[in-house]
């Protein structure tokens, strides 16, 4: 039988008394002497909390009494015994692991939320894709297109033209495609998931011949027909999710740090589905005859009208010169043969003049 | 007088928790609720609180929080059905073509479930807390507090938004003047004018110095809150007193920073430690209550909606 001693508070009183608490591991039970009476715990009854070298001792029965026991040898003796018995919960031998173990635990956890990112959210933004009704991207891109408009100023001129420029090329488009050209010096041109694609003066007053023009057309209709800023959205929206849920209960720095990173993969998806756009634009140049090199002249003068080079880490578009590589590479290595058009370069100097 | 003096006996508030001990409890929390989908979140607050109050010690005595998993769950269950009934709200009047009616239904009972939930937190949390053995209470009235909680928002709105500084001290004080720890009654004494001059000071300086003064701010801030708070039992008394300084706060809380963003997050158990340990230590009591004579005067309380409502509405009260 070991023995220490301790303090006893009685639930009525904050005052201490000091006890002789006794383990008596033949009959199961904790007993010690009070000032008035002799007390016996069956150790089916008591919880114990051990916190730095302090062991604190409860009753189920009469949650308000209190032992508290300060001798490392006791509460060694005292755990193990308990322990024997059955009476340490799963929780309790986790947390008595130590640290090592918890570091590990910590890795394991993360190491899983890292390959769950990376492997499934990318495939689950595909599949959710699938689920959506093309109807949802029509009424997005809808209301995108309303706002935006409202803003800006449109050269009916130049969108009559520039439609029917496009009329002239087979684009395997998915949806009914419709440009707008706006008044405006911005260098850029963008698609949305509806089928609009907006072109600003800024961008066609770079271009030089119609195979450029070509080149921008199908480069945005690959996105369209891909459904890439759905997709995006998806990705997006799944990513955010799975981060907030897996991160949020452990601290708010850590969501914090998690938004980060997320932000910074969802630059390198969109960084993809640019790639995806030059090369299935390159080949539809190529089906409707017309010289894929309008591809490399276009991103050629998009470089020089750049004035600072974002890393490519962070930035939504795939820096200009891998692009131009990327494209000469595949024009080189597929059989292609144009000839002058003399319609789309008849269209192409109403779009431009 | 003399009498007085050599009756001040010694107290000490100290903090024992480690970032090694309380990171495996992250740790395990953090696990249990990733493998569980989430429902384990009410068991690992339970877990998280109880080793937060039991490393926080009064002359060497640790508080206990005994607060379990299971009555948080029970909370948080209760506060999801009532969260999902006022978010039901705009919904059925949207339907019933009357939208502005359920605009002003919603966000009254939104305003309205604010003193419910603080007061049910309150009642919960102190219900759970002892120390030796004697439990706390609150003995709040949650009518008198719903009243007086719209009379403060009411006049914060008019005057659009200076009347907060007052509203922040009658709350607290409400709060705090209902709160004991057996036979032991707290007071809170701070007024809404000196809080708002607090603020008005630590708000332009603040910008003034390019956020700099912030951490003085701060520690006017904690002076504030810690000063004017007392125990009080049979005419004996104990005061609180901050000796926390704005570079003591500064070296904290830059510190806490560089540790979490260099460890990517890991390092929130250490931060967590070291900012308890930092308040605890710069709290420093005087007084004479004798504190092997508190007797213990609470009842058992079963309800742990408002201290979950709260958690939803991710308020925190210092205390």
């Amino acid at each position: 039988m070991i023995s220490t001693a301790g303090k006893y508070f009685d639930g009525i009183s904050s005052k201490p008394q000091e006890i002789e608490l006794k383990l008596d591991e033949l009959n199961d039970q904790l007993r010690f002497d009070t000032s008035s009476c002799q007390i016996n715990y069956a150790i089916g009854d008591i919880s114990f909390e051990h916190i730095g070298s302090s062991l604190e001792i409860r009753n189920k029965i009469h949650s308000r009494v209190l032992i508290i026991v300060n001798n490392d040898d006791f509460t060694a003796a005292f755990i193990s015994f308990l322990k024997r018995k059955g009476h340490i919960s799963l929780y309790q031998r986790i947390i008595r692991l130590g640290f090592k173990t918890h570091l590990l635990i910590a890795t394991v956890i993360l190491t899983f939320i890292i390959a769950g990112y990376v492997l499934i959210i990318p495939w689950v933004g595909e599949k959710a894709v699938l689920l959506i009704p093309v109807s949802y991207d029509i009424s997005m891109g809808d209301t995108f297109y309303d706002q935006f408009i409202i803003n800006n100023e449109i050269d009916s001129t130049k969108t009559e033209a520039l439609n029917s420029f496009s009329r002239h090329l087979q684009l395997n488009n998915t949806h009914k495609i419709h440009f707008t050209v706006i008044k405006s010096s911005t260098v850029n041109a963008f698609s949305l998931p509806d089928g609009n694609i907006i072109v600003f003066t800024g961008l066609i007053d770079l271009m030089k011949n119609y195979d450029e023009l070509a080149g921008l057309i199908a480069h945005e209709v690959s996105h369209i027909n891909n459904r890439h800023s759905m997709k995006m959205l998806c990705r997006n929206l799944s990513g955010y999710l799975f981060i907030s849920a897996v991160l949020s209960d452990v601290n708010g720095i850590m969501a914090i740090i998690g938004d980060n990173v997320h932000n910074l993969q969802t630059l390198s998806y969109s960084r993809q589905f640019e790639r995806q756009a030059d090369e299935q634009g390159t080949i539809l140049m190529i089906m409707n005859g017309i010289n894929p090199t309008g591809m490399v002249e276009l991103f050629t003068r998009l470089q020089s009208s750049e004035k600072v080079v974002v890393p490519a880490f962070m930035s939504s578009h795939p820096i200009t010169t891998d692009r131009i590589v990327d494209i000469k590479r595949l024009i080189n290595r597929t059989p292609h043969h144009h000839t002058f058009n003399p319609n789309l370069d008849k269209l192409f100097r109403k779009v431009k003049y | 007088m003399e009498n007085e003096i050599s009756d001040l006996k010694n107290y000490k508030l100290s903090f024992h928790g480690q970032g090694k001990a309380y990171f495996g409890i992250v740790i395990v929390n953090w696990l249990l609720t990733v493998v569980t989908l989430g429902v384990y979140y009410p068991w690992a607050k339970a877990k998280n609180l109880q080793y937060l109050y039991g490393s926080t010690a009064l002359n060497n005595d640790r508080f206990t929080f005994h607060g379990t998993g299971k009555e948080m769950f029970v909370g948080f269950i209760k506060a999801f059905v009532i969260f999902g009934l006022i978010y039901g709200i705009l919904p059925l009047f949207f339907y019933l073509e009357m939208p502005i009616l359920g605009a002003v239904i919603f966000y009254f009972a939104f305003i309205a479930i604010l003193p419910v939930a603080i007061h049910g937190s309150y009642r919960y949390r102190f219900s759970r807390t002892s120390w030796r053995g004697i439990r706390f209470g609150y003995r709040g009235d949650r009518s008198e507090l719903f009243v007086g909680f719209f009379k403060w928002i009411f006049f914060t709105i008019i005057t659009l938004g200076i009347y907060g500084s007052w509203m922040e001290m009658k709350l607290r004080g409400y709060l705090l003047n209902n709160v004991r720890a057996g036979n032991v009654e707290f007071k809170y004494q701070g007024v809404g004018s000196k809080f708002f001059i607090l603020n008005l000071k630590g708000y332009f300086l603040t910008i003034i110095t390019l956020g700099i003064y912030s951490f003085w701010w701060y520690k006017d801030l904690f002076a504030y809150y810690v000063d004017n708070l007392s125990l009080h039992k049979e005419g004996q008394q104990i005061r609180m007193k901050s000796i926390a300084t704005g570079g003591d706060f500064f070296k904290m809380i830059m510190l806490n920073f560089l540790i979490v963003f260099f460890t990517l997050g890991l390092g929130y158990a250490w931060a967590v430690t070291r900012t308890l340990n930092f308040m605890v230590s710069k709290i420093k009591l005087e007084g004479n209550i004798d504190l092997d004579s508190i007797l213990q005067t609470e009842d058992d309380y079963n309800d742990a909606t408002g201290d979950d409502m709260t958690g939803f509405l991710d308020m925190n009260f210092i205390i």
